[in-house]
């Protein structure tokens, strides 16, 4: 054992060189990428031409200003990647224009004329300069404008980034009675603007990169400077810096790649649609990664915990938001063993349940062929089908299929022989509450170890169901995302943080941040007795 | 951020106690302490927890001498690195049998009540297994899994046990203190017995960043354990009297099946029970098999433990097997825990300290 822990040892170093190696090579390459902006327009034209050949979107607009038509310029833009508005009001307009009204004796060529271009002529918000070609390039693919000027050799970078995009809307996946409707949206700026609009406090950071050789997807790191602890920041950026891929597509995709444990069913880190909770997990000193193109922002770290909470539950007053934790709760334990409860119950050990229920569960398993560990894979895997096939169609047909499976194989299955009532009821209740659960992910984790679990209980029995139970539990008690253990606050056990677990504290409570993730701890202060400061305030507390 | 590699908390401290010390012998426990002490035997629970205190206070004191250490690295220290060896290789031995007792009575008790038809190999390996992936998490794993299991364990036991409390007649207790100094001496062994596993303290405080800490956590693990013992005790004995309890096998469960709510949905609690029960097993199964890899990794100098869990599975499953029969594994406490358990759990620490003490190893400053 010892020889293959440290061959294990050795390749993890060689990956380590190799990797170093990698970089290092990137590094040299980008160096070698550079391409110096030419004097001659026609120079560059050729070269920028060579790079974007066949690249039917990208647009080339040549003109020529000045009183005698003797400056040539060229704007670069990629249709519908850019707004039009500023093309035409903001450049095309002052430069082709405004620009004739300039006397002639302006020189033809030096920083002068180009100064003038770049702080005098151009209206845009955003603009910058370069004079390295690729730079450009990549400007233009992500929808800026490049402007070359004939006798300069720089590049002028307009902000013009501007495509159609889904407005903001409330999310799908994530709704609430209470609290605010907007989600996020496909664009990563719309997306910051979100959350910055939630937190108006210098300390909110954004830290930007680029992921994707090719794609060249944008991702944002959003944290909170002296709330968020420096390790895990480091160690989110180290995670993410690793990920060497040729195109990002969702924020999925980053989640797989830098996530602790891939072969666990239970996610490690949330995806969310919801501004709100972002913020929220922000002020409690988690750290948020947003891609571009994405509607769904990772949190880091995510404990068993806070999978379980919605934000919901901090809108409602803390009475009804205790209790509905705690049904959710509830409703995962339900949705996880109550198939293999039946199972133990009318296989193993019938002696458990009260003579009567036995009796009437004998009754209607009459006539059923198989035993109890196939009926119940039947009818759960003809639940998943069900659900994985309302999925997929439009949601009017999705109806259709709900209620066909539902009802109608469910009654004609019963009338058949080939299950019986109880099980149905099971499954029913089985599926209500696995949707109960405010985390997708962690309810198809749940759906995916009910099966596990039924297959422990047909073998052994309530020993195999207990058995497998443990096994989950220390499955749950081994995970850790990005060192927070999974089972936290509630194992290991801090006391300040049980407030917000099985229960939701009152606010006003609440005063300390959970200290596993945040520095900085208190949040607020217990508004209570200032309220009840006022001559003839009548407490209740005291239990009149 | 929490970095709590290899390190535990107070909290888990008291964890690791409670479901240590409970396993195997609480439903066994009314039994032998009604033969051994009568109506005395919630007594003896009582001065039993007492006089651990008194153990576990030297227990912690020779694990305070040497902070960051369990016992197969400071025994070294202490009486020099042969003779730690050996010691080490006794307390392994010990463990192996233990884990395998352990299953054992398992397999026995789940073959009896739950599954008639099953090999008991089957279940006395698959226990065996299931520990070996909590061993191999780390001693972090092991504090974890005690915090999660005690709620898991403690919240239905008690829903099971209290009902019973309307059918119970306490004058079955009586009379108290009558006869306790003879029956003294012959109930002592089973409340070693019963309080045997806190010995592990001997592994676990030296995983503590501040293990002066663990004189009160574990003293409150000892507490609690102590009432519920003596909760069990009371309920059993009120319920059916010493000479009924004498005479039955596992009094605790023919106490709850004994326990009857009408218009439950669950009508027969001693299948649940001996459900609940499985966690009190495995966790003090996987106390003690960390503290068996613990030692084999510090005796073969190795850095981590974790391998040594797979290979230890055909050692146990061996010792699990070894006695013939049933009335054979009801023997297995008197030799294992009563002569060999007491001797390496209370005297061997005593010696060490006192070595410790005369050789003056160990930081003093860190005494008291």
């Amino acid at each position: 054992m010892g020889f293959f822990k440290k061959k294990e040892k050795d390749t993890k170093k060689q990956d380590k060189e190799q990797y170093k190696n990698k970089q290092q090579g990137t590094n040299e390459k980008k160096d070698k990428e550079k391409i110096a902006c030419k004097l001659s327009l026609d120079e560059n034209m050729a070269i920028i031409k060579r790079i974007l050949k066949d690249c039917g979107d990208v647009i080339y607009k040549d003109f020529a200003i000045g009183k005698n038509q003797n400056l040539a310029f060229t704007i670069i833009y990629i249709d519908g990647m850019s707004d039009n508005e500023i093309l035409l009001n903001g450049i095309l307009r002052p430069l082709m224009l405004h620009s004739r009204e300039i006397p002639p004796e302006v020189p033809k060529s030096g920083g002068k004329l180009y100064d003038l271009i770049r702080y005098g002529t151009i209206i845009a918000s955003e603009m910058d300069e370069t004079t390295d070609i690729n730079e450009a390039i990549l400007a233009i693919l992500i929808g800026d404008t490049a402007l070359f000027i004939d006798g300069i050799d720089k590049i002028i970078i307009i902000g013009t980034k501007g495509w159609p995009s889904r407005t903001v809307e409330e999310p799908s996946t994530e709704t609430v009675i209470r609290g605010p409707r907007d989600g996020f949206v496909e664009t990563i700026r719309m997306n910051t603007a979100l959350v910055r609009r939630r937190i108006r406090d210098p300390k909110l950071k954004l830290k930007q990169m680029q992921i994707g050789r090719r794609s060249q997807t944008d991702i944002g790191i959003f944290y909170i400077e002296d709330i968020a602890k420096q390790e895990l920041l480091d160690e989110v950026i180290r995670r993410i810096k690793t990920i060497d891929i040729d195109a990002v597509l969702d924020s999925g995709y980053i989640e797989q790649l830098i996530e602790d444990n891939p072969y666990s069913p239970f996610p490690q880190i949330i995806a969310t649609e919801r501004p709100d909770e972002v913020a929220g997990e922000l002020y409690e000193g988690r750290v948020i990664i947003l891609v571009d193109n994405s509607p769904f922002a990772l949190i880091i770290p995510t404990t068993l915990n806070s999978l379980y909470q919605s934000p919901e539950d901090y809108y409602d007053r803390w009475i009804i938001a205790s209790i509905l934790r705690l049904i959710r709760i509830f409703a995962s334990f339900l949705a996880l063993i109550l198939p293999s409860l039946y199972v133990v119950f009318t296989s193993f050990h019938t002696g458990i349940l009260p003579t009567k229920l036995v009796l009437s569960i004998a009754a209607s398993r009459e006539g059923v062929p198989f035993p109890a560990v196939i009926e119940a894979f039947i009818m759960e895997f003809t639940l998943e089908l069900l659900r994985e096939a309302g999925l997929r169609l439009p949601a009017a047909i999705g109806n259709t299929i709900g209620i066909v499976g539902g009802l109608i194989i469910g009654e004609a299955a019963v009338r058949a022989g080939i299950v019986s009532p109880i099980m149905v009821i099971i499954v029913a209740v089985t599926a209500i509450a696995s949707f109960a659960n405010p985390s997708y992910n962690l309810s198809v984790g749940f759906r995916l170890l009910r099966f596990a679990l039924i297959a422990a209980s047909g073998m052994l029995g309530l020993y195999g169901l207990m058995l497998g139970l443990i096994l989950i539990i220390i499955h749950l008690i081994k995970l850790k995302s990005f060192d927070i253990p999974y089972f936290s606050p509630l194992a290991a056990f801090i006391p300040s943080e049980f407030k917000d677990t099985l229960y939701r504290a009152p606010l006003f409570n609440m005063i300390k941040r959970p200290i596993s993730t945040a520095n900085n701890k208190t949040r607020m202060k217990n508004n209570r007795n200032a309220i009840k400061d006022k001559e003839g305030w009548e407490d209740d507390d005291q239990g009149q | 951020m929490i970095k709590d590699n290899d390190i535990i908390s107070p909290y888990q401290i008291t964890a690791i106690t409670i479901m240590t010390l409970i396993g195997v012998g609480i439903f066994s426990l009314p039994r032998e302490l009604a033969e051994a002490a009568g109506t005395n035997s919630v007594i003896m629970v009582l001065i039993g927890g007492i006089l651990s205190l008194f153990v576990m206070g030297i227990l912690v004191t020779l694990n305070c001498r040497f902070p960051g250490k369990a016992l197969p690295a400071y025994s070294g220290e202490i009486i020099g690195k042969v003779p730690a060896k050996v010691l080490t290789f006794i307390y392994i031995i010990y463990f192996t049998a233990f884990i395998g007792y352990e299953a054992r009575v398992m397999g026995e008790a789940v073959k009896l009540f739950l599954l008639s038809n099953t090999p008991p190999e089957v279940i006395i390996l698959s226990i065996i297994l299931a520990c070996t992936y909590a061993v191999r998490g780390g001693v972090e794993c092991i504090g974890r899994a005690m915090e999660v299991f005690f709620p898991f364990l403690f919240i239905p036991m008690i829903l099971i046990m209290l009902p019973g409390i309307t059918d119970a007649d306490f004058s079955n207790l009586l009379p108290v203190f009558y006869g306790l100094p003879s029956k003294f001496f012959k109930a002592l062994p089973v409340m070693a017995l019963s309080f045997s596993g806190y010995g592990l303290l001997l592994f676990y405080v030296g995983f503590m960043k501040k293990p002066k800490k663990a004189y009160i956590y574990a003293s409150v693990g000892i507490a609690i354990v102590t009432v519920f013992y003596m909760l069990i005790v009371v309920l059993c004995l009120s319920m059916f009297g010493v000479k009924v309890v004498e005479g039955m096998i596992w009094p605790l469960l023919s106490y709850v099946r004994s326990v009857n709510l009408p218009g439950l949905f669950i009508e027969r609690l001693d299948g649940v029970m001996l459900g609940i029960w499985v966690f009190a097993v495995y966790t003090t199964m996987i106390s003690f098999y960390f503290a068996l890899t613990y030692s084999l990794s510090c005796l073969l100098g190795t850095k981590e433990q974790k391998q040594f869990a797979l290979i230890m599975v055909p050692f146990i499953y061996l010792a699990s097997v070894l006695p013939q029969n049933f009335a054979q594994v009801d023997k297995v406490p008197v030799y294992l825990i009563q002569y060999f358990g007491s001797v390496l759990i209370f005297i061997v620490p005593l010696l060490l300290l006192i070595i410790a003490w005369i050789r003056k190893k160990g930081g003093s400053k860190n005494e008291g």
